[in-house]
């Protein structure tokens, strides 16, 4: 009696199934290096948010001397040329910095994904002529084009999200296409197909959402780089200057370099840190992502 | 299809997508608040309305938009890219005289990326569990993680403020200029060296991590095992037909990143004053010489177009997976 | 015979004397001087072009009549004499002898007549020779210049890069002098030294002129002028000794620390003519800004002390008003606003702009034109926060942006950097004259400021050559200017000139900093 019962019990154990979020989850949690990269990520989130609540100094005001280095008169990071808090600086700088990178990849992502999406699910001619649109703008130079647009339309934080997001959305289209021409051959959705249901109910509820890890993945990716991007821009001076953004405080200490160094130095470590983090998230992600490695 | 035919398609294919480019960046440029005229009226210490009229109509801006377009796409089709207000030349002869330098460092780095990026990914890949390995690690991280200018930045801090070893930037000492070649050779290497190893320092990462995971997944296939079984020396299995299989993602890799290589390029031609593209490209930017900007567009997108067919049927040369195709 | 012997003795002693000495200071002919200019010149040709970046250059390439000492005293150049006749109305010049442009063709008093016109027709600065009515040139070697009104900043405007001597020989032939190919290629110029190769964005390279007429000048064989944009670039190159001279050196970082190399020589000294003024420029037709109360409690927050101190690195001297303070003009008496927040809010409460919830009266916008302006621009945000005015600070890609924006009256406030250029006719005057106010044109009177008496005094002071009247009529101005505040003067750009102590003699002997003839500078 209790030896069936106990089987049964097993082999409901091994019936359940479970979503490949939960897998996805598992995975990631077993790496290291990956958990530590959340981990790195949070803090860094926590200085940016929460940090000004404990440090409210204005990181416009002039408070002290230009140039005064770390750790000298009550100044943990020092102050930059026009004596400004850097700390101030890297903590509201920090929420700018990352508030960009998670727009224009937002940006990114809805143009790619749409994109991606159209042509995987009609494939034929609209494929060819999204793909054929795609190739277009992975062939423009990303960052001189981007130049050229914040330089034309002036240096705002609109126009740098969208400068960015308008350059960087090919990888997640190819991504997405790929992903649904995978699935669009299941058998789930030839099912939904042979029913009545139309075609953008199957595309965004049917199909999106088991196409999404490695969009996820490839998103997770565009945040990096996006914060990369922003950087590169400020530091070539196409910043808006009544933002304090990372980029925006290495560009503006640019002309400075040999002096105070430090002021260039901290700002692309914040933005190293913050990058390393990311990836290490996204590696992760990615990881737990593919069925290979899975089985070692 | 044959060989030929397939290089025609994609020729042909590369000339739409130019002609696109072109239409793209006059467009954009054309709606752009501003003009040429402003940027020359700017530089001239100012004008007034008359003289605005006069340069619009100097320089053909008071014609129709499409009779506009329709005679920039006919000069570019026979490789006259407009003239340059700002520099006083052809942009074409301003191009190809900064041209030579943004190559040297572009492909000077990507060497130096790709053969100790492929020597260190395949050291990683012999010794899964050495030192080697986790440096790979890190390495490919620094190199994705760490802006660009940053890593210039660090660099001339270190090399040319602490322990000064190489020069601050340029990219030759401008009293060499009756030197002999070979010692005016010698001074730009000298110069090249700090921003060669900045550019280079973001695909090495990349590259070693590529090898790497390439060399593994080809290490752990049947061919392999089927070579190994055939009682083949290590190294031979290695290097022979291990290494050789796993090129094919590198170059295909390679050729994607070339687009974000130039890129690169004009970060670090900034930072070290190289005079490059990247530099003309900011300048240019910086002072409104509208036919410039959109020579260097143009152009840089010519390069990736050709480099991506290149690429194309480097790949079909070398991978015989593709082939088969 | 003692004494006889004794006076030997002493004539021998004091000529060795001096020969040693002699000797010691004795310039050497020889070498290639290298070093840098800023940006990359529109072209080489000065008569065409105003701006030092083609100034510098330009000056080597071509000559003018006259050329100035460190003590504002005119000294003879292609002039070797000239005369201001007695009403002021007529001015004879003498050209030396056997001078020749770089193409041996002779340099005659024709090419000072074209010469005069091309500049008057086409150089921005209308003022240095409107009041010329005709050149007359009674023989090759006299020109006679016909005045309609006395007119004080002629002899001024007849120096460095004001009156660029050009061919008529070469840029009479129709074409528009100013998109001339001569201007950058095969220059043909009449100055001491000639055109190798001019590679925008590098170099120019400039040559013995071997025909100079100026005998056994320049020293220099060659001179190298490297353009480098980036402060701390040419600060680390002057350092190396890869530069041995800049000119219009003004980082005030760089100032401090390259004055600290015990083999640099960092003086401020030959800049007084370039006159360059910095301040903060108000649309006095905006409309906050169109009341004075508004533009004087902005004047009484910004803090000239701390911007001369903390940002300028006490580099740069303050400048009270629009005239610079090395002028024989410039009036110190003036009201200096000096820095007071309890007072700048008070005029504001008084004059009906209160404070919101926010703390905040009302917004202005502040523009820059180039990146060195930005800390100024950025440090009137919360400067000018603490007085309830909410700045934003606008940034221009690009200088023509800016340009086009200042000059069409597109703006609140912005930080400017205006050159006197010697006389107050030529640099001054159009910033507050109201025949000046002329759309699309920067660097005119983009503040839209009209005040009657002003332009009376500016017309009086530009018609007279006697000094002490004029001396008189400035100062008036002056006040007024404080008093009215179309701008407020912040300080005078701390313009330096840096060259290696070792290897460079006689590097700055003029007023007009590094765009005057380097004919006499020699290598050690």
């Amino acid at each position: 009696m209790t030896d069936t019962a106990h089987t049964t019990e097993l082999k409901d154990e091994n019936v359940v199934a479970t979503s490949p979020w939960r897998e996805m989850a598992t995975m990631f949690v077993r790496n290291y290096a990956a958990v530590a990269g959340l981990v790195l990520l949070t803090l860094i989130i926590l200085f940016a948010f929460v940090g000004p609540l404990i440090h409210p100094v204005d990181p416009f005001e002039m408070v002290w001397a230009p140039f005064t280095t770390p750790m000298q008169d009550g100044f943990i990071l020092g102050t930059d040329y026009l004596g400004r808090d850097i700390l101030a600086a890297m903590m509201v700088g920090g929420q700018v910095s990352m508030a960009i990178g998670l727009s224009a990849a937002l940006v990114s992502v809805t143009i790619g994904v749409s994109v991606g999406a159209f042509a995987g699910y009609y494939g034929g001619l609209i494929e060819e002529l999204l793909m054929r649109f795609t190739e277009f703008f992975q062939v423009l130079p990303t960052l001189l084009f981007s130049m050229v647009i914040v330089a034309l339309f002036g240096a705002s934080l609109l126009t740098v999200t969208l400068a960015i997001g308008v350059v960087s959305w090919t990888a997640v289209a190819r991504v997405t296409r790929s992903e649904f021409l995978r699935i669009r051959e299941m058998e789930y959705v030839a099912a939904a197909r042979s029913g009545s249901a139309r075609d953008l109910y199957l595309i965004f509820n049917v199909i999106l959402p088991n196409a999404l890890p490695p969009i996820v993945v490839q998103a997770n990716l565009m945040v990096g780089s996006a914060i990369l991007f922003e950087a590169a821009l400020s530091f070539l001076g196409l910043s808006d200057p009544n933002v304090i953004s990372w980029g925006q405080v290495i560009g503006s200490n640019r002309p400075y370099i040999l002096d105070a160094g430090f002021a260039v130095a901290i700002p692309g470590f914040a933005i190293f840190l913050t990058v390393l983090a990311i990836s290490l998230v996204g590696d992760g992600l990615n990881d737990a992502l593919n069925p290979k490695l899975r089985q070692r | 299809m044959g060989f030929g035919q397939i290089l025609a398609k994609r020729v042909g294919y590369g000339l739409v997508l130019l002609i696109a480019v072109v239409v793209l960046n006059f467009t954009l440029i054309t709606i752009a608040p501003g003009d040429v005229a402003d940027a020359i009226a700017g530089d001239m210490g100012g004008a007034d309305a008359s003289v605005l009229v006069e340069i619009r109509q100097r320089y053909g801006l008071d014609q129709p938009f499409m009779s506009q377009l329709w005679r920039y796409l006919s000069s570019v089709a026979v490789m006259d890219l407009g003239y340059s207000y700002f520099y006083n030349t052809s942009v074409t002869e301003l191009i190809l005289q900064r041209l030579p330098a943004t190559l040297l460092l572009i492909f000077s780095s990507q060497i130096l990326a790709i053969s100790v990026g492929v020597l260190l990914g395949v050291m990683a890949a012999r010794k899964p569990n050495s030192l080697v390995n986790l440096c790979v690690t890190f390495l490919s991280l620094f190199g994705f993680a760490a802006p660009v200018f940053w890593t210039g930045i660090l660099l001339i801090i270190l090399f040319v403020s602490v322990h000064p070893v190489f020069p601050v930037g340029g990219m030759m000492n401008a009293a060499l200029i009756d030197a002999s070649f070979f010692e005016q050779s010698i001074n730009i290497a000298y110069h090249l060296v700090l921003p060669m190893v900045t550019l280079a320092s973001i695909y090495l990462a990349l590259y070693s991590r590529l090898t790497r995971a390439s060399m593994q997944e080809v290490l752990g296939s049947d061919y392999i095992r089927t070579a190994r079984a055939k009682g083949l020396r290590e190294n031979k299995v290695f290097y022979k037909h291990a290494l050789k299989n796993s090129l094919g993602p590198l170059v295909t890799v390679a050729g994607l990143q070339f687009s974000a290589v130039m890129s690169g390029a004009v970060v670090v031609e900034a930072v070290f004053n190289w005079p490059g593209l990247g530099t003309l490209a900011l300048q240019a930017i910086l002072a409104r010489d509208t036919p410039t900007i959109m020579g260097i567009l143009f152009f840089s997108s010519l390069v990736v177009i050709v480099v991506n067919i290149f690429t194309d049927l480097v790949l079909r040369m070398i991978d015989p997976r593709i082939r088969a195709e | 015979m003692k004494l006889a012997f004794k006076s030997l003795f002493a004539a021998t002693a004091v000529a060795a004397l001096m020969a040693t000495s002699a000797t010691a200071d004795e310039p050497k002919t020889g070498g290639t001087l290298t070093m840098a200019i800023q940006q990359t010149p529109r072209h080489l040709n000065p008569a065409v072009q105003s701006g030092t970046a083609t100034g510098v250059p330009g000056t080597q390439l071509f000559a003018s009549l006259l050329r100035y000492d460190e003590g504002w005293e005119p000294q003879p150049y292609l002039a070797e004499s000239w005369d201001v006749s007695a009403d002021g109305l007529s001015v004879t010049v003498n050209l030396v002898k056997d001078a020749v442009f770089h193409d041996g063709v002779p340099i005659t008093s024709e090419d000072v007549a074209f010469s005069i016109d091309t500049v008057k027709a086409n150089h921005p600065f209308k003022s240095m020779f409107a009041p010329v009515t005709e050149v007359a040139t009674p023989d090759a070697h006299t020109a006679v210049i016909k005045l309609s009104k006395p007119h004080p900043a002629l002899l001024l405007a007849m120096s460095s890069q004001l009156l660029a001597i050009i061919p008529k020989h070469v840029y009479g032939d129709g074409q528009d002098p100013k998109t001339h190919p001569a201007n950058s290629e095969n220059v043909v110029g009449s100055g001491p030294f000639k055109l190798v190769e001019f590679k925008k964005g590098e170099h120019v390279i400039l040559e013995r002129n071997e025909n100079y007429f100026m005998d056994g000048l320049p020293y220099l064989d060659r001179i190298v002028m490297r353009i480098m944009p980036d402060d701390s670039t040419r600060a680390i190159a002057l350092e190396s000794g890869e530069l041995q001279m800049s000119g219009f050196e003004s980082s005030p970082r760089n100032i401090v620390r390259l004055k600290k190399n015990a083999d640099l020589k960092v003086s401020n000294a030959g800049y007084a003519a370039i006159g360059p003024v910095n301040w903060l420029a108000f649309n006095t037709k905006a409309e906050k800004l169109s009341d004075p109360m508004v533009r004087k409690a902005i004047a009484y927050a910004v803090d000239r002390e701390f911007i001369n101190k903390a940002l300028n690195m006490g580099t740069a001297p303050t400048a009270l008003t629009g005239i610079h303070p090395g002028s024989p003009f410039y009036d110190e008496t003036v009201e200096a606003y000096d820095v007071d927040l309890a007072k700048a809010n008070q005029l504001l409460d008084a004059a009906g702009y209160n404070k919101g919830s926010d703390g905040m009266r009302f917004g202005l916008s502040i523009d820059y034109g180039w990146p060195a302006m930005k800390p100024y621009a950025e440090y009137m945000k919360p400067q000018l926060k603490k007085i309830g005015i909410d700045v934003t600070v606008r940034s221009s890609a690009d200088f023509p942006t800016w340009a086009k924006r200042i000059s069409t009256w597109d703006f609140d406030m912005t930080m400017d950097n205006v050159f006197n250029w010697g006389d107050p006719v030529i640099g001054v005057h159009r910033t507050y004259s109201s025949d000046n106010i002329k759309e699309g044109v920067i660097w005119s009177n983009t503040q839209q400021y009209s005040n009657d008496r002003v332009d009376a005094i500016m017309e009086e002071a530009g018609a007279t050559n006697d000094p002490a009247k004029r001396t008189a009529l400035y100062a008036e101005l002056q006040q007024i200017l404080a008093d009215e505040l179309p701008l407020y003067p912040i300080f005078a750009s701390p313009y330096h000139t840096v060259s290696s102590i070792s290897a460079v003699g006689n590097a700055s002997d003029s007023i007009w900093g590094t765009s005057t003839p380097l004919d006499r500078v020699y290598l050690k």
